[in-house]
């Protein structure tokens, strides 16, 4: 069955000319990923590698500062595995839309390449999704966040040594962007979230000493539920 | 412990975490029906991640100058807010943070 008139089918230029506003969307948010991984003690190609395997922006901000705390792995992998436990929910999604006959290593990569942006542009087409619309849409995200992760690494690099007394903030500085954004988009219920599981993990942290890693899954675990059993309508969600 | 395990071992061990998380779903159908508080739990985790990111780091890395930290994050949230984008304040949160540690 041909698809209606109105429709343009999903090629890889189409893909490619849909991911570019992402890509330009990650690039400085992946610089800056660049610039904290400098601060933290990383070398450029660890913080490549980080953004080439993980291809994930908050599961990535949350193991570079955990890694920077001491945490242990085992705490840093639970953290990093909670906090990507919605690509679940998108997978199960985007998997029902792929064309026959994806299978094999292309599963693989368009898995990979599964990120909440990609997956917000391509669950909007009716179509099934094809093979080359994802290598397109994906491929060039990706290179907006690698290729932003390098240069953030080197423009830390040429820092002058006054400003690098203050660049203990950058990391804060980033989530607390994230976290504008984010109330400046979705309203009062992202304050409401982060500032629960910000008390909760204070209170963990200061009152009963325990350990940073731990407290973050507990804290991070206890505010999602809180916010899904206070926010019912659905398009107040990420 | 960080200094018996190589920076690799843990970039490699959250890029399993992340990538275990998104294959499943293309090899299984278990995941198509989730009972919707789940799935809204699910897409809440970021947000409920950027508060023990913050706090109480932000103040105890600066301790005992603790405002210095406050200071860098309350300017970068004003501009975040009003601007959007993240290099612009970053680099605004470094200059005051830098400013308060001077004062």
């Amino acid at each position: 069955m041909k698809g209606s008139s109105t429709q343009e089918s999903l090629t890889f230029a189409r893909g490619v000319r849909e991911g570019f506003p992402i890509c330009v969307g990650y690039f400085p948010t992946a610089m800056a990923f660049g610039l904290v991984c400098r601060d933290v003690g990383l070398k450029i190609w660890e913080a490549v590698l980080f953004s080439v395997t993980n291809f994930a922006g908050s599961g990535q901000f949350l193991a570079i500062n955990l890694l920077a705390s001491g945490a242990l792995l085992l705490e840093i992998f639970i953290g990093v595995l909670l906090i990507n436990l919605r690509y679940l929910f998108m997978g199960a999604a985007l998997s029902q839309k792929l064309e026959e006959g994806i299978h094999g290593p292309k599963r693989l990569i368009i898995a990979h390449g599964t990120t909440d942006e990609v997956f917000s542009v391509a669950v909007l087409h009716n179509q099934k999704l094809s093979w080359p619309y994802m290598v397109g849409l994906q491929g060039v995200s990706y290179a907006g966040w690698v290729g932003g992760t390098a240069l953030g690494f080197l423009i830390g690099m040429v820092l002058s040594p006054e400003l690098q007394m203050a660049v203990g903030v950058t990391l804060y500085a980033m989530f607390i962007s994230l976290f504008a954004q984010e109330l400046r988009q979705k309203g009062i219920m992202v304050l409401m979230v982060a500032g629960f599981s910000a008390i909760m993990n204070s209170i963990l942290i200061l009152g009963l000493s325990m350990g940073s890693g731990w407290a973050f899954v507990i804290s991070m675990l206890s505010a999602s539920v809180f916010g899904a059993i206070i926010i019912k309508e659905p398009e107040a969600l990420p | 412990m960080r200094e018996t395990i190589p920076t690799i071992v843990y970039i490699l061990a959250t890029a399993l975490a992340t990538f275990g998380v998104r294959v499943l779903p293309y090899y299984t159908k278990a995941l198509d029906k989730l009972p919707p508080f789940v799935g809204r739990a699910m897409r809440l985790l970021p947000i409920a991640a950027l508060g023990p990111l913050v706090f109480p780091g932000v103040i105890l890395d600066f301790s005992p100058q603790w405002y210095a930290g406050l200071a860098g994050i309350g300017a970068s949230f004003l501009i975040a807010y009003i601007k959007g984008g993240m290099i612009f304040p970053i680099l605004i949160s470094i200059v005051a943070t830098y400013i308060a540690l001077v004062l």
